[in-house]
C-alpha cells in the first residue's frame, strides 16, 4: 500500500464501504456506512496485507480514515 | 464479467481474472449485483480459497437481506439473534458468508455488548421481539476470568463456574418459556494463559478438571432442554484455531478471536441448514482414487490400494468414515466411470475392503456423464437432487457437476487421501438435531425400495403392481416416543410438504397435547416390510370446521395410495366427529410444486389464493374411499380433541 488512494480502495473493495477521497478527513462517525465494528476487520486485513503488526490503541484513537492510514503506514 | 484490479498490498500480485472467485465476487459487489446474483453465490463461494474468506465475508455483509428476498422471494430465510459476552461484531460478516454459502438468507440481529443475561431473562427483550429462529449466545473464558479475585485459586474458578452453569441452566429454561426456535450455547476452551498462572502441576490438574466438568455440565443441558444446542469449541481449538487474540481481547473486548468466530459461524451455518430443512440425505462417492487408490480398470482388483499399504491405510480410514455415516442413515451411492462387474466383485470379495454391498443403496457405475447419473440417482431414491453431496477427486468431474447441477454440494478431493476424511466432514452436510430409529434403518429401507422397483417392472400396469404390493396404512395420534421423528419429518421433508411449516419436537408435543389440535402419525408397510412413520397430518378444530394445517409424507413412499388413504381417513374422522367442512392449506415453497394439486385432485375445491397460499374446502358430502389396494387401520377414535 503506497498511498492514501490505495487505502481508500482497500476500504471500498475489502470492507465493501462506498467511500471516496472526499471521505479521508471526515470524522469517522460521518463516513457513510462506517461503524466502529469495521475497525477490527480493517486492522485484520491491513496486518495481513502489510505483514506487520499495527498498534491497536493508536488505531482506536484515530478519528478519520486518514488517521487510520497513518497508523497503517507508520505501524 | 469485467476484470478488476485488487490492491496489491492486501492480496499479493494483482493477477485478476474473471475465473477467480474472489475477483468475481468483487466485480459483483462493485456492480451492486450481489443481491441479484445471490442464488449463484453458492457455487462461486464453493470455489473460494480459505484465505479470501475474510474479504468475501465483509462484502457479503453489505448485502441487505430484504434486498435479496425482494429479488428472490423463494429463498429460505432465517432470523439469527447474536448475543453473549464481549464484542461479537466479527461474527456478523462471517455469518453472512456462511448464509450465502448455503443459499440461505440470514437476518442477523446483534444485541448490545454483554447483554445475554438480560436478553434471555426479559420476555420483552429486543431479542425475543425479533422472534429469531436461531439464538447464538456466545460464551468465552473471560466470563469466568473477569470474576476471579487476584490472586485466585482453583476453588475460586470452581465457584464461578458453578454459578455460571447454574445461570445458563436457568436462562435456557427462560428461553424455553419465552421464545421459540433454537438456542445455541458453546463450551469455553480453557486458556493456557489461565492454567499456566498456577505453577504447581497438582493445582493445574485440578483447574483442568473443574473447568472440563463445567463444560460437561453445559453439554449435558441438552439432555433436558430439547430446544438447546451446545457447540463444543474444544474440537475446533484442537484443529488449531486460536481461541483468543490477546490484543483484541484487551483493547476491543473481543474475547474470541476472529478466526474462532469464523469457525463458529461455519457451525452456525450448519445449524441454519438444519433449521431451514436443507439437510443432505445422499452421499454419492466416486470410486477410483476416492474410495481406493489406483484405477480398477487399469490396475485390476489386486492392484488397487485399499488396506495394507501407507496409501491403502488412508483409503481404509476414509471407507470407515463412510460406513460410519451410512450406519446413521446417510444413503451411500457409488457414482463411477467403470464397468459394473469388476466393481461388484471388489465390493463383494476384495479382502481389504471395509465397505460392502450392503453399505450402498445404489451403484451408478457406467460410462455416462456423472451429472446424468446423479440426476437419475436422486429420482430413483425419490429425493431432490439438492439433497445429494457428491465426492470426487477429479477436478473435471467436480466442475462438471457444479456446472450442470448447481444444487448438488460438491466435495472436491485431491491426490492426498490422508486428507479425504477432513474434507468430507468439513461441512457437517448430514448433521441433524437428533437421530431416530428410522434414520438408522433408512439405507436398508432404500435398498428394499430398489427391490420394489424391480418387482414393479414385472407388472403390466401400476394398478396390478399396487394390488400385489399389499400396502398397509395405520393412522392415529402421534405417540410420545414418535415426537422426535415427527419433528424431523417436518424439518427434512421438502417435496410432499403442503405448507412447509418446520417444527421442533417441543412444538409437536404442544400441538399433540392441545385441546383443539391433533397430530396424526401415518405408518405404512407392504409385502417387503415396514416403512415406519412416513407421514404426519396436523389438524385443528374450530367450531364445525376442521383445518388441515399441514400434511406431509416422506418422499420414499409417494404415489402408492398412502397419501389418498391418509386424507380419506382424516375426512372420514372429521365427518364422524360432526364437522361440516374441512379447510386445507397449500403454501408454495421452492420444492413442493408437485403437491399443489393434491387437495383439488381429492375432492377439495379452491376457496382463496393469495401470496402463494391456496386454501381449499371439502364439504364432507361425499368422502373419497380408501384406494382398494390399501388396507387401512385407524386409531383416531377415542381421542377426540
Amino acid at each position: 500500500m503506497n498511498s492514501i488512494d490505495d487505502f481508500i480502495t482497500l476500504v471500498r473493495d475489502d470492507l465493501g464501504l462506498s467511500v471516496d477521497d472526499t471521505d479521508v478527513d471526515r470524522p469517522l462517525g460521518e463516513v457513510a456506512g462506517w461503524d466502529s465494528v469495521h475497525l477490527i476487520a480493517l486492522l485484520t486485513l491491513l496486518e495481513r496485507g502489510t505483514g506487520r503488526s499495527l498498534s491497536l490503541p493508536a488505531a482506536l484513537e484515530a478519528t478519520t480514515l486518514r488517521g487510520l492510514y497513518d497508523v497503517a503506514v507508520s505501524g | 464479467m469485467t476484470a478488476v484490479t485488487v490492491p496489491t498490498a492486501v492480496t499479493g500480485p494483482a493477477a485478476a481474472s474473471a475465473a477467480d472467485p474472489a475477483d468475481e465476487l468483487l466485480a459483483l459487489h462493485r456492480a451492486g449485483r450481489l443481491a441479484a446474483a445471490y442464488p449463484t453465490l453458492k457455487s462461486l463461494l464453493a470455489r473460494l480459497p480459505e484465505e479470501d474468506s475474510v474479504r468475501a465475508a465483509q462484502l457479503l455483509s453489505r448485502v441487505g437481506p430484504d434486498e435479496v428476498l425482494h429479488e428472490h422471494p423463494g429463498l429460505p430465510a432465517l432470523t439469527v439473534a447474536v448475543t453473549g459476552h464481549g464484542t461479537l461484531s466479527a461474527l456478523v460478516p462471517a455469518l453472512a458468508l456462511e448464509g450465502a454459502r448455503h443459499g440461505i438468507v440470514l437476518r442477523t440481529v446483534v444485541s448490545d455488548f454483554d447483554s445475554y443475561v438480560f436478553d434471555l431473562t426479559d420476555p420483552d427483550s429486543a431479542l425475543y421481539a425479533a422472534a429469531p429462529d436461531l439464538v447464538l449466545c456466545l460464551l468465552d473464558p473471560v466470563i469466568v476470568m473477569d470474576e476471579l479475585p487476584t490472586p485466585w485459586r482453583p476453588e475460586d474458578v470452581e465457584a464461578v463456574l458453578a454459578e455460571k452453569t447454574a445461570l445458563l441452566d436457568a436462562l435456557t429454561a427462560r428461553f424455553a418459556g419465552s421464545g421459540s426456535g433454537t438456542l445455541v450455547l458453546n463450551t469455553m476452551p480453557l486458556p493456557r494463559v489461565l492454567a499456566s498462572q498456577l505453577i504447581d502441576h497438582r493445582s493445574r490438574a485440578r483447574l483442568g478438571a473443574v473447568w472440563r466438568e463445567a463444560n460437561a455440565r453445559l453439554l449435558r443441558l441438552t439432555e433436558t432442554h430439547p430446544e438447546l444446542v451446545v457447540l463444543d469449541l474444544d474440537p475446533l481449538a484442537a484443529e488449531g484455531v486460536a481461541v483468543t487474540d490477546p490484543r483484541l481481547s484487551v483493547y476491543a473486548k473481543a474475547h474470541l478471536s476472529s478466526a474462532m468466530l469464523s469457525r463458529y459461524a461455519r457451525e452456525a451455518g450448519h445449524l441454519a441448514r438444519i433449521v431451514a430443512g436443507q439437510t443432505k440425505k445422499c452421499l454419492a462417492v466416486d470410486l477410483d482414487q476416492t474410495l481406493w487408490g489406483g484405477v480398477l480398470g487399469d490396475d485390476g482388483a489386486d492392484g488397487i490400494e485399499v488396506a495394507e499399504s501407507p496409501r491403502g491405510e488412508a483409503f481404509r480410514a476414509f471407507q470407515k468414515v463412510l460406513k460410519q455415516l451410512a450406519s446413521q442413515g446417510v444413503l451411500l451411492a457409488a457414482v463411477s466411470k467403470n464397468d459394473l462387474a469388476p466393481v461388484r466383485e471388489v465390493v463383494a470379495g476384495h479382502p481389504g475392503m471395509t465397505l460392502r454391498e450392503a453399505d450402498f443403496v445404489r451403484f451408478a457405475v457406467n460410462w455416462r456423464p456423472k451429472h446424468e447419473n446423479l440426476k437419475e440417482l436422486a429420482e430413483d431414491l425419490n429425493l431432490a437432487v439438492e439433497s445429494v453431496v457428491f465426492v470426487d477427486d477429479s477436478p473435471y468431474e467436480c466442475g462438471l457437476v457444479r456446472h450442470e447441477l448447481p444444487g448438488v454440494s460438491v466435495v472436491p478431493l485431491d491426490e492426498e487421501p490422508a486428507r479425504h476424511v477432513e474434507k468430507l466432514l468439513r461441512d457437517g452436510w448430514f448433521d441433524v438435531r437428533e437421530l431416530t430409529v428410522e434414520d438408522r434403518a433408512r439405507p436398508a429401507l432404500y435398498r428394499v425400495e430398489a427391490e420394489r422397483k424391480d418387482f414393479l417392472h414385472s407388472f403390466d400396469s401400476l394398478q396390478d403392481y399396487l394390488r400385489e404390493l399389499g400396502v398397509r396404512v395405520r393412522i392415529g395420534p402421534v405417540e410420545e416416543r414418535e415426537m422426535p421423528r415427527t419433528a424431523q419429518l417436518t424439518l427434512r421433508t421438502n417435496q410432499f410438504n403442503l405448507t412447509t411449516r418446520r417444527l421442533q419436537a417441543a412444538e409437536v408435543k404442544e400441538l399433540a397435547a392441545g385441546p383443539d389440535t391433533r397430530v396424526l402419525a401415518v405408518h405404512a408397510g407392504d409385502r417387503f416390510g415396514e416403512n415406519g412413520l412416513v407421514g404426519v397430518v396436523f389438524t385443528r378444530r374450530e367450531g364445525a370446521t376442521v383445518h388441515i394445517d399441514n400434511f406431509l409424507l416422506s418422499c420414499r413412499v409417494f404415489a402408492r395410495g398412502i397419501e389418498q388413504t391418509a386424507l380419506a381417513a382424516v375426512l372420514r374422522q372429521a365427518r364422524a366427529d360432526g364437522a361440516r367442512e374441512v379447510l386445507a392449506t397449500y403454501r408454495a415453497s421452492a420444492k413442493n410444486a408437485k403437491v399443489r394439486d393434491f387437495y383439488p385432485q381429492n375432492g377439495f375445491v379452491p376457496v382463496t389464493d393469495a401470496d402463494g397460499e391456496l386454501v381449499f374446502r371439502h364439504d364432507l358430502a361425499s368422502v373419497p374411499p380408501v384406494p382398494d389396494h390399501v388396507q387401512l387401520t385407524e386409531s383416531c377414535e377415542g381421542n377426540t380433541p
